[in-house]
């Protein structure tokens, strides 16, 4: 038999890397006096390799971070900047720390991608650890899955303290008598949900919508000012006035709900 | 060599100029989640929808409050919560510029208020949600009693509903068996017209 196990050995403990203060202000020295390249060695720690892929074209001609001396190094023991891709899996747990350590301080570390901040998709998987920051200590977060070649460039941008960070934490109070607007109050809730169902089974919910708001806007605009033509023709007008067949066809079928909600049809 | 000349300056420079000018995003770029907490009615489908569970609820019953947040780092850009959102409240928008240095930065929080039921009192929804819900019944509601009947519907609770469900049925039992000589027909008519 064995013995009951106490749950708590099952856990690992690991105890997060710390820096001194004695690192932290050799950081700040070395952001205000850089007058060289900034080295960057990546780190992969189990991601799926979109992030490697958006990291090599941000260094391509085109956004060619080279520019401004990022390099990217083949050596952790070269680096100024540590990039942490991946959702650190268990077993890159020791390698990415033997890199952690292997680059000499003072070191940046920016955790890249979703799953360098918090995860991502990943972050509630068995053999992830969920994040950068839980091996060790994060100076920059850039958040995408992945991050495009701008948001990279952005990134290190904020990484050497060259540009101002913009997202800040809000929190909104709800306000006494705040209410959402009902979209669409003119046109009858049944013939809105038949169009919204048309127009999303045949472009899909995201286009769809587009499609269904532009055509509902044709509807209260005739509605407001009739004009010379009448409802049948206005629709027809803006059937033939669409260039792309495809938008014009669900643009045709949309009319035809109308007409047959009109002549008292079941949908 | 002049051939080569010719050749970049035909080329011109492909560099953009970023980030020293703005960047163009092309017109279905997926960038950061924009949500904008007044029309938002706490309804919880991009809650649910969210594959990354970047967008969270806490309900808490006791302060009657129910607390949306959005984890920005941890967001995906898939875009499924602005197809399930049902007011348009959260929209992908072009913006790309996500960085930041500390990690609380990421989140975003809108509180909302619990509404309680109508029937028993306890705190069961969003007060946003309920109103949007009775506006929306009210919409196609043929008279101003029904509009309001409606209403109170949507202004109970699950198991208060439950209850006059009940209560409803055993009433209805004892009507068939005190008048089984009426034709079954006229029941159904005024079932009918009490079911919303
Ligand atoms: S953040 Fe997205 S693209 Fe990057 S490694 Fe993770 S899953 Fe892949
Ligand atoms: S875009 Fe996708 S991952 Fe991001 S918040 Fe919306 S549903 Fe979640
Ligand atoms: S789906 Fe839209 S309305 Fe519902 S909680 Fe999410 S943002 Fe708010």
């Amino acid at each position: 038999m064995n013995a009951p196990l106490a749950p708590n050995a099952l856990v690992a403990e690991m105890s997060p890397v710390s820096t001194s203060d004695q690192i932290a202000t050799m950081k700040t020295a070395l952001l205000k006096n850089i007058q060289r390249s900034a080295y960057v060695y990546r780190v992969d720690c189990g991601g799926c390799n979109g992030c490697e892929i958006e990291i090599f074209s941000s260094i391509t001609p085109v956004f060619d971070a080279e520019r401004f001396g990022i390099k990217v190094v083949a050596s952790p023991r070269h680096a100024d900047i540590l990039l942490f891709t991946g959702a650190v899996t268990r077993s890159m747990r020791m390698p990415a720390l033997r890199a952690y350590e292997a680059a000499p301080d003072p070191k940046i570390v920016v955790s890249y991608g979703a799953c360098g901040c918090t995860g991502g998709i990943f972050h509630d998987l068995y053999c992830v650890w969920g994040g950068t920051d839980n091996i060790v200590p994060v100076d920059v977060y850039i958040p995408g899955c992945p991050p495009t070649p701008a948001a990279t460039i952005h990134g290190f941008a904020v990484a050497l303290g060259l540009l101002e960070q913009k997202l800040k934490a809000e929190t909104h109070v709800e306000a006494a008598g705040e209410a959402a607007a009902l979209p669409h109050p003119d046109i009858p809730y049944a013939l809105r949900v038949r169009l919204e169902r048309e127009a999303r089974r045949m472009a899909g919910y995201r286009q769809g919508r587009t499609i269904v708001e532009e055509f509902m806007a044709l509807l209260e605009g005739h509605a407001r000012a009739p004009g010379a033509l009448t409802l049948p023709d206005r629709m027809t007008a803006a059937v033939g006035a669409e260039r792309d067949p495809r938008r014009a066809e669900i643009i045709g079928r949309l009319a035809e709900v109308v007409q047959r909600t009109i002549r008292g049809e079941a949908p | 060599m002049l051939k080569l000349l010719k050749e970049i300056l035909r080329t011109g420079e492909a560099t953009v100029k970023y980030p020293f000018a703005p960047m163009e995003v092309c017109k279905d770029f997926r960038g950061k989640p924009e949500h904008r907490a007044e029309d938002c009615i706490a309804c919880a489908a991009c809650t649910v929808a969210c594959p990354a569970n970047a967008i969270q609820m806490e309900t808490d019953t006791a302060a009657g409050s129910r607390t949306w947040s959005i984890n920005y780092g941890r967001c995906v850009f898939c875009g499924r919560c602005e197809e399930s959102c049902p007011t348009g409240a959260i929209r992908l928008s072009a913006d790309f510029e996500l960085a930041v240095g500390s990690k609380a930065d990421l989140t975003r929080k809108a509180v909302f208020t619990l509404a309680g039921c109508a029937c028993c009192g306890k705190p069961f929804a969003p007060a946003k949600e309920v109103d949007y819900v009775a506006r929306l019944l009210g919409q196609s509601a043929r008279s101003a009693e029904e509009a309001e009947r409606l209403r109170l519907t949507a202004a109970t609770c699950p198991a208060c509903k439950r209850a006059q469900d009940v209560q409803q049925i055993a009433g209805m039992g004892i009507a068939r068996q005190m008048d089984a000589g009426h034709s079954e027909s006229e029941h159904a008519v005024k079932e009918r017209e009490t079911t919303p």
